[in-house]
């Protein structure tokens, strides 16, 4: 047992909460030592604070003040129908689909079975079939993880596991829809494992959505490892879209092999409080990676968004895009590290995050740090939070556009050249409706 | 019929008057051009008649087809049957055109008590104008004025004027960064929309332009106030003499 002292009364009720959902957690012994081991290094860690670097802007300990009881197991009953309703415009995109309730897989709602070249199984059932070597790359923590990450890993519950066969190009992207059904306020930990083998092409879509009518407090905490080989293509998706009174901690833990390309999108509108980081690392030459998103926070909501791109190795290419729509109270966070290693010459990377600030109140702290320890290189960074254009405004007016439109077409004109980064139209369009329809919009008919 | 009466415009936080004076009036049916030299608050006619912020009404008024629309936001104005093609027409980036089109359209034709548009039938109709000022629909799916050249944003100008239907257009400085080939193309469109309903206020510096769309009067404005009021021979005459005329008048 572990005999940390425990600084907050959050932290030893996580702690509590583990001893409690330990016996449930899926996993053999093995997987339920590395638990054991993780929530005894979260003692010794505690939960993020303002005073660690990376957790200035969010302050997680003084956020997180009750814990809510991990979701060891779900019955809550949901049909196709309101699964259909819960995912909304992404219900359109014509994909493969797995479904996981509450943090539990659900056969009932997922069709995988013409996924060709593509296997898609679960973590759940991986964790307690696990062979002795297997468990250390399953219920292990991303190396440098913190704290949140180490929740995962004793947390985890489930998640899809996804490995994209070599050379295969599979054509309908793949939903993994996480939903949140029912009346009780849970904390459901997920963890994902996407593998994309040598010169396959394939895309994947992460969805964190609520059945209207659900509860409306949950706290999420999501890790989502990607491994992209040797010449392989992997359009990453998440599209997050709550209700305003959420805590989403979710990670993106990527690695990139040579000539690799990786194409990542975070999407979110209505979350609480929510942190997405992301850590990339190129292991071999040739790396490309863009990684943008679009968030939409109003109220008293605040999001960050966290990036650490790595470049470890020449002549890899990196691309970053974030814009953040704050109304009222909202707040967004932008903390993009780049970092370029002695040897990565001919590093090429370009940032910019850009924020429209819908209210006098609203705040937006940006952080672009760029480490760079090579000469030959190409790196940009930009950052910049504005007003709606007056002149613009009044152009669409003049065109007679109702001003409450005309606000929203701007602000809907501000996320495209994010959006358009997103290649399948299909879902480009998916994320430009949930950005509607936050705008109070009915979308494009 | 639009009928400016006296009126006196100034900037909103500076305490100096553009308009001082302006009176004009223009009969459906009619093309009347404006002319002036640089400063003589043309640009600010066009902007005030369209209903932009940052100007000040202190005295006078502006009616069309007899009803003030000073106090009217920019948006009624348009579902009035104003229009005002841009000297500067904006791009607005992560917008389709065919997007904007629709939605002005249609905010337009709600305001008017007309039905919406289908997406089919809208298609057809922007497709149809479009083509007759060389905007094909590839033109037309990329962002609002985006990386187009002067000549394109003034035809798609002409071509949301074609759309919208109105009946006063404003055109201001329309032929500023045209080319010969494109300013034809413009003037035809322009010529196209001529018709007995229909009033147009051509603003412009140069006489060239009214060579292709010919005005029924020229006005000279100056020093905020209208100077001179001729038929289209003024425009000529003023080519040869210039402005100084009538800004030593105004000095």
């Amino acid at each position: 047992m572990n005999v940390a002292v425990m600084k907050t009364k959050a932290e030893q009720a996580i702690s509590e909460s583990f001893e409690a959902a330990a016996a449930k957690l899926p996993g053999n012994a093995a997987v339920k030592e590395r638990r054991a081991q993780a929530i005894g290094a979260f003692s010794g860690l505690g939960l993020p604070h303002r005073r660690i670097e990376e957790w200035k802007y969010t302050d997680l300990r003084a956020n997180l003040k009750d814990v809510l009881p991990a979701a060891v197991e779900d019955k809550t009953p949901l049909t196709i129908a309101e699964l259909l309703v819960a995912l909304g415009p992404l219900a359109h995109v014509d994909a493969h689909r797995i479904v996981f309730v509450n943090g539990h897989h659900r056969a009932d709602l997922s069709d995988v079975s013409e996924a060709a070249g593509m296997s898609v199984s679960t973590m759940a059932l991986a964790l307690s079939t696990a062979s002795d070597e297997s468990v250390a790359s399953l219920a292990s923590t991303p190396e440098g993880g913190d704290a949140v990450e180490v929740l995962n890993t004793a947390f985890m519950t489930d998640g899809a596991i996804v490995d994209i066969a070599a050379g295969a190009s599979v054509a309908k992207p793949l939903l993994m829809v996480f939903v949140r059904a029912g009346s009780e306020a849970n904390t459901v930990t997920v963890r994902n494992l996407i593998t994309a083998a040598e010169g396959s092409n394939a895309t994947v879509i992460e969805a964190n959505v609520v059945l209207p009518g659900a509860v409306r407090d949950a706290h999420l905490n999501t890790l989502t490892e990607v491994s992209v080989g040797k010449g392989a293509t992997l359009n990453h998706v998440k599209a997050a879209v709550d209700e305003g009174r959420s805590l989403h901690l979710s990670n993106w833990d990527v690695k990139l092999a040579a000539d690799a390309n990786y194409r990542g999108f975070q999407f979110s509108s209505g979350l609480g409080f929510a942190r997405h980081g992301t850590n990339v690392l190129y292991e071999g030459e040739g790396g490309k990676l863009d990684l943008s998103g679009a968030f939409l926070a109003r109220n008293s909501e605040h999001v960050d968004t966290t990036l650490v791109v790595d470049h470890a190795v020449p002549h890899c290419e990196s691309r970053e895009l974030f814009k953040g729509v704050l109304d009222d109270h909202g707040r967004g966070v932008f903390q993009g590290k780049i970092i370029v290693r002695p040897d990565a010459q001919k590093t090429d990377g370009k940032q910019m995050a850009q924020a429209l600030m819908l209210s006098e109140d609203a705040e937006f702290d940006s952080k672009p740090e760029l480490e760079i320890y090579a000469d030959d290189v190409v790196c940009g960074h930009g950052t910049t939070s504005a007003q709606l254009d007056e002149d613009l405004l009044f152009y669409c007016r003049s065109r007679g556009i109702p001003e409450k439109e005309a606000r929203a077409l701007m602000i809907e004109s501000f996320i495209g050249e994010a959006l358009d980064k997103v290649e399948h139209e299909g879902l480009r369009e998916a994320l430009a409706s949930y950005a509607m329809q936050w705008l109070g919009r009915s979308p494009r008919g | 019929m639009l009928e400016i009466k006296n009126l006196h415009v100034k900037l909103e936080d500076e305490d100096r008057e553009i308009l001082k004076g302006l009176s004009l009036t223009v009969p459906k049916g009619e093309v009347h051009a404006i002319m002036g030299p640089n400063g003589s608050g043309k640009s600010t006619l066009a902007y005030v008649l369209a209903g932009r912020d940052g100007y000040e009404v202190t005295d006078g008024d502006i009616l069309w087809n007899g009803e003030s629309i000073i106090e009217m936001e920019p948006d009624e104005r348009a579902a009035k049957g104003v229009f005002l093609a841009f000297q500067y027409p904006m791009e607005i980036p992560g917008v389709a055109g065919l997007t904007f089109l629709r939605t002005a359209l249609n905010a337009v034709r709600k305001q008017r008590g007309e039905e919406e548009l289908t997406t089919p039938v809208f298609l057809k109709l922007a497709k149809e104008k479009g083509a007759k000022l060389n905007i094909d629909i590839d033109m037309l799916k990329r962002p609002v004025n985006v990386g187009f050249s002067g000549g394109e944003k003034k035809r798609s100008e002409i071509l949301q004027m074609g759309l919208l239907e109105p009946t006063l257009c404003v055109l201001d400085e329309t032929d500023s960064g045209l080319d010969i080939d494109a300013l034809r193309i413009v003037s035809e469109g322009v010529n196209a929309l001529r018709s007995p309903d229909r009033a147009f206020l051509v603003i412009t510096h140069y006489q060239r332009l009214l060579n292709y769309i010919v005005p029924d009067k020229v006005h000279v404005l100056a020093d905020g106030r209208i100077q001179k009021t001729g038929g289209k021979e003024l425009a000529l005459e003023l080519e040869k003499s210039g402005y100084a005329e009538y800004t030593n008048k105004a000095a």
